[in-house]
């Protein structure tokens, strides 16, 4: 069932509840209901996002590969429906007065914690995106030269030239892990252009992202440092969709750090502190392990990013280079086409990230704003309690 | 190009050709040396010739005429590729002899457009070694350019820009002193003015090389290496702003975690930083990084504006998620300068900003710009109604000693006066809130004959604010437990917000009724406290029938000493308290004086009593009163001896 669905029937819930505002303790089914609804929700859309498993018939429509482009667009779409609903539930006509209550008091500030820890990571993907940005153009390039026609030497020269030059960014961002390191400074009199009143060192460290020292590791490690499952009778209360929303923040910033280049990885947290039997949690789980499980084989292998498209321009520009590196003029016909179905390929990946890049670091800053709104609502309601003093920093 | 196939035989364009040819050659007859455009333009012609009339190149001479003509471009092309000189560096000379060969192969390249190649196998070799040599070119082309750029950029000095606004040195606290207004108010409007762009572009590369990058992008768009131009454009154009950013101007990035972690102090300079920086790297900087891709590459406006977003994004980026921290942080009073200089800075460069931003490839970027300047104007109503909730909230549980000007005062005073600098910037924002919100500040004053200002959304504040503060000082006064004092803390303080208005601009924003009812409201206090203070006292000396006579004569000299002794009680008291203003303290004493000389001479004089039963002469009883409300303590021992 799409997730729709769900709204149409969750949003009637809320209008309910406005009528009821005054009878605030009289509703506990009502609220257990709606937590309910939630965590229903949540792990439906999670799974959708989950790779059609191979022993299921698959469906008409082709999903979009885990870890693409077109992917983590849908997972930010599934943040924003999930920060949607909790803010129903939690602010929505709600006594401003049990938010300030323990175990709130506590878990609310931890929260508002994270999320300006997300702001940063926000930041910092968005700045990964220029780095996959230019490496798209890099792949364009040979694009464009390898399918010119007559095909010959210039060509194949001119793609050769652009394809190390991406092999060698990518594999530069992956081992400095800091802000991607520029590849404009091309061959030998170039390089000692560039170098000639600085080093290289020193222009690197004039173009971290977010700040010196920030780390993205760090920041998700610091998010998920106080995350825990609420136990015993609070396992049934408000601190639940906390609970719930922080989870699904962590995994959505993970993710994220762990696909699309950005400033300082190493040490990426490949834990997921959440328990097992959780079944809202469920399709988060297996997605982490998943994505995990090939985090540890990209630290292993020292291959580029885990952006399905970026894994793409590493495997085919590697063939490509292999080819251009056996090119004799003129080119055999036969060698030539096998060489094609590669270039369509990067042709096509080139084109969706043409297409999709620029959309989706426009859906993180609207992330971003969404996270900054949230905030402020949460930190309007601790003011209406008085409590804003503590918070306030 | 024109192909072949273009050709008709058409009898007058036939006329027409042959007639110029015969000028040309005419011409070539008369002269002996031919200039290098000249010899070139006719080679084109010799070309072109050469492919219409062989129909295609596979006979003899013309195929060898080109291919000697190639040879000759790829000679001079592969000649650079040993040579670790750059090209530029070694003279116009080389320059245009190199450009030359590329312009040259391109050409060639251009007129086998019409040629389909798989039928001239000839062609095809010739196209394939053209390539090469454009390639190779293009290579070199890349590294001359980022030579160049690396080798003449430019920076301006700041310092040279004075866009240091007086406001910097603002201290937010109760012991600030009064800003120059006059010259903050003179700076503003110059800025305010600022639609002339032209005034601020500086040189970011060494003039005397654009027109040599200018040719490098003309060589590379045209030979459709605009991706590598564009790449190495950008990427050194990027470092330059960035050592711009971090080495010249010094500043520094931050995360919106470490800008919301911030001490207070380290905040409000990095607030000033990012105010400077805003309009050092907006209006200087990036106007004039703009006019030099516009002049670099002017033509191709698709690529100008594509290199200008990618160079500048990150600045943008980075300059607008620091004004998002600050937007999000806290909202206490102090922040509210702060909060109005970010707001004003921005909206001052809102439209500059706009005209960066002016393609579709920076929008959101714009757009941004614009949410943020509502947020910064939402944080600083927030930070105003902060205030007011600040004075309501002061509650401390001493009375203040000696019943001078509370800190409190002091610091709302001195701190609306400040605002008033604001006050257009104010005016809009509350306008603004009155629109959004439906709950509108109506005030009762219905005087017809004042100044509009009086009534503007700002001075409806502003006088809520101190009413505000009046009420806290009401509130203050409470916690005195002598009736006298209470009033002359409340005059004193009142005096004060009095002084502070008439003597400042904020005497229009409160207009004269307001400042005359407040006059009147000090001056009650000065009555209550004489009563309060003297009428117990004085009601020693006063004659009135209400006492028995025989009491009355018994008791003239007793009612003598009891006054001297509730005087001396008075005095001991009295004397420590405090009055700052010099002239409202004279005023009082003067006043005092007046009634307690009169009571005590005439009740002297009347009564006759002899100078052995008087400790206190009306002179000295005179000068007693001079030491009243000095706020030291005194002993009348002292005093005595005089």
């Amino acid at each position: 069932m799409p997730a729709t669905d769900y709204q149409g029937s969750f949003l009637g819930r809320i209008s309910i509840r406005r009528n009821q505002v005054m009878s605030m303790e009289g509703n506990h089914e009502q609220e257990l209901e709606d937590l309910e609804l939630f965590q229903k929700h949540v792990a439906d859309r999670f799974a959708e996002l989950a790779p059609p498993s191979p022993s299921q018939p698959s469906d008409d429509i082709p999903s979009d590969p885990i870890l693409s482009i077109a992917w983590i667009r849908k997972l930010l779409d599934v943040f924003l429906c999930c920060d949607a609903e909790f803010k129903a539930i939690l602010i929505m006509g709600r006594d401003p007065s049990q938010i300030s209550k323990p175990p709130l008091d506590r878990l609310i500030p931890e929260m508002l914690d994270r999320d300006v820890k997300a702001l940063d990571i926000c930041n910092a993907i968005t700045n990964g995106i220029e780095a996959v940005r230019h490496y798209q153009k890099l792949a364009e390039i040979a694009v464009s030269a390898l399918e010119q026609r007559p095909f010959g030497d210039g060509q194949v020269k001119r793609a050769r030239k652009a394809l190390t030059s991406l092999i060698t960014a990518m594999a530069c961002e992956d081992k400095d892990g800091a802000n991607y390191t520029r590849t404009w400074s091309f061959g030998r009199r170039g390089a000692a252009a560039a170098g000639n009143n600085k080093s290289t060192g020193q222009l690197r460290s004039l173009s971290w992202s977010v700040s010196k020292n920030w780390s993205a590791a760090k920041q998700i490690h610091a998010m998920s440092a106080n995350l825990v499952a609420p136990r015993g009778t609070e396992a049934s209360g408000l601190a639940l969709p906390v609970y719930i929303m922080s989870t699904i923040l962590l995994f959505v910033m993970w993710t994220m750090v762990a696909t699309i280049p950005c400033q300082e990885r190493s040490g990426l947290a490949t834990h997921f502190p959440v328990p097992k039997q959780l079944v809202w949690a469920q399709s988060i789980i297996g997605l982490h392990e998943k994505i995990a499980e090939e985090w540890k084989k990209k630290e292993k292998k020292g291959s580029a990013g885990l952006l399905e498209e970026m894994q793409k321009l590493d495997k085919l520009g590697q063939s490509l280079i292999e080819f251009t590196d056996s090119f004799q003029f003129p080119a055999e016909d036969e060698r030539a086409e096998e060489v094609s179905a590669h270039l369509a390929e990067l042709g096509e990946t080139c084109r969706r990230m043409e297409e999709g890049l620029v959309p989706l670091q426009v859906q993180i800053r609207e992330v971003f704003h969404r996270i900054v709104r949230s905030r402020a609502e949460f930190l309007d309601v601790l003011d209406l309690n008085g409590k804003s003093s503590a918070l306030a920093m | 190009m024109a192909g072949y196939q273009s050709v008709n035989p058409n009898h007058e364009g036939d006329q027409h050709l042959i007639a110029a040819a015969h000028h040309i050659l005419k011409l070539l007859g008369a002269i002996r040396n031919l200039s290098d455009d000249t010899r070139k333009l006719l080679a084109d012609l010799d070309i072109h010739l050469s492919i219409m009339t062989g129909n295609t190149i596979n006979n003899g001479g013309e195929a060898i005429e080109v291919e000697k003509r190639l040879k000759c471009a790829e000679r001079m092309v592969l000649r650079w590729q040993a040579n670790q000189s750059m090209i530029w560096d070694t003279g116009p000379g080389e320059v245009s002899k190199f450009l030359g060969a590329i312009d040259e192969v391109q050409t060639l390249i251009d007129s086998f457009s019409g040629v389909s190649v798989n039928e001239n196998g000839r062609v095809r070799e010739l196209l394939y070694r053209a390539n090469n040599i454009v390639q190779v070119a293009m290579l070199r082309l890349q590294e001359e350019l980022i030579h160049i750029l690396v080798h003449h950029k430019l920076y301006f000095e700041p310092e040279y820009v004075s866009f240091h606004s007086c406001r910097a040195d603002v201290i937010y606290d109760e012991s600030f002193v009064s800003l120059e207004d006059e010259s903050v108010e003179a700076s503003q409007r110059v800025s305010n003015t600022g639609s002339v762009s032209g005034e601020y572009i500086v040189d970011l590369i060494h003039p005397q090389v654009v027109p040599d990058l200018k040719a490098i992008a003309n060589a590379m768009i045209a030979a459709n290496y605009d991706q590598e131009f564009c790449a190495a454009f950008i990427g050194a154009r990027q470092d330059a702003l960035n050592e711009y950013f971090f080495v010249i101007l010094e500043l520094e990035k931050f995360s919106i975690d470490d800008v919301l972690k911030m001490k207070w102090s380290t905040l409000s300079s990095e607030i000033k930083k990012w105010n400077w920086a805003m309009k050092i790297i907006i209006r200087v900087y990036l106007a004039s990084e703009k006019q030099l891709c516009n002049k670099i590459l002017g033509g191709f406006d698709t690529v100008c504006s594509l290199c200008f977003v990618e160079i500048a994004k990150a600045t943008f980026l980075c300059l607008l998620n620091f004004g998002e921290a600050v937007a999000m942080g806290s909202t206490q009073p102090e922040k509210l300068f702060c909060l109005l200089d970010m707001y004003e800075v921005l909206d001052d460069l809102l439209l500059e900003i706009d005209s960066l931003l002016f393609e579709e490839a920076g929008s959101y970027i714009r757009i941004e710009f614009h949410e943020l300047l509502r947020k910064l104007g939402h944080s600083a109503r927030q930070a105003f109604q902060e205030l007011q909730k600040a004075i309501a909230a002061d509650s401390s549980m001493k009375p203040l000693p000696r019943g001078g000007i509370h800190p409190l005062t002091r610091y709302v005073m001195n701190y609306i006066k400040t605002l008033t600098i604001y006050d257009d910037t104010l005016n809009l924002l509350f306008e603004d809130q009155n629109t959004e919100d439906t709950h509108s500040i109506v005030e009762s004053e219905t005087e017809q004959d004042i100044s509009p200002i009086t009534f503007c959304p700002l001075a409806c504040h502003l006088r809520s604010i101190t009413s505000a503060l009046e009420c806290s000082l009401v509130v203050k006064s409470r916690l005195y437990r002598e009736d006298s004092l209470r009033h002359i803390f409340l005059m004193n303080n009142i005096h004060y917000v009095v002084q502070k208005i008439k003597g400042s601009d904020l005497r229009i924003f409160f207009g004269d009724e307001w400042i005359r009812k407040h006059i009147g409201k000090f001056q009650q206090h000065a009555t209550s406290y004489q009563r309060a203070t003297w009428c117990s006292v004085l009601s020693f000396l006063r004659d009135d029938g209400h006492c028995s006579n025989s009491v009355l004569k018994t008791s003239y000299k007793e009612r003598c000493r009891e006054f001297t002794n509730a005087f001396e009680d008075v005095y001991k008291i009295q004397t420590q308290w405090c009055i700052t203003d010099p002239q409202l303290k004279e005023d009082l004493r003067i006043s005092t004086s007046l009634k307690v000389i009169h009571a005590y001479r005439t009740f002297i004089g009347r009564n006759r009593i002899s100078d052995k039963h008087i400790k206190y002469t009306v002179d000295d009883l005179e000068k007693l009163l001079l030491d009243f409300f000095e706020g030291t303590w005194r002993t009348l021992r002292n005093s005595r001896r005089r």
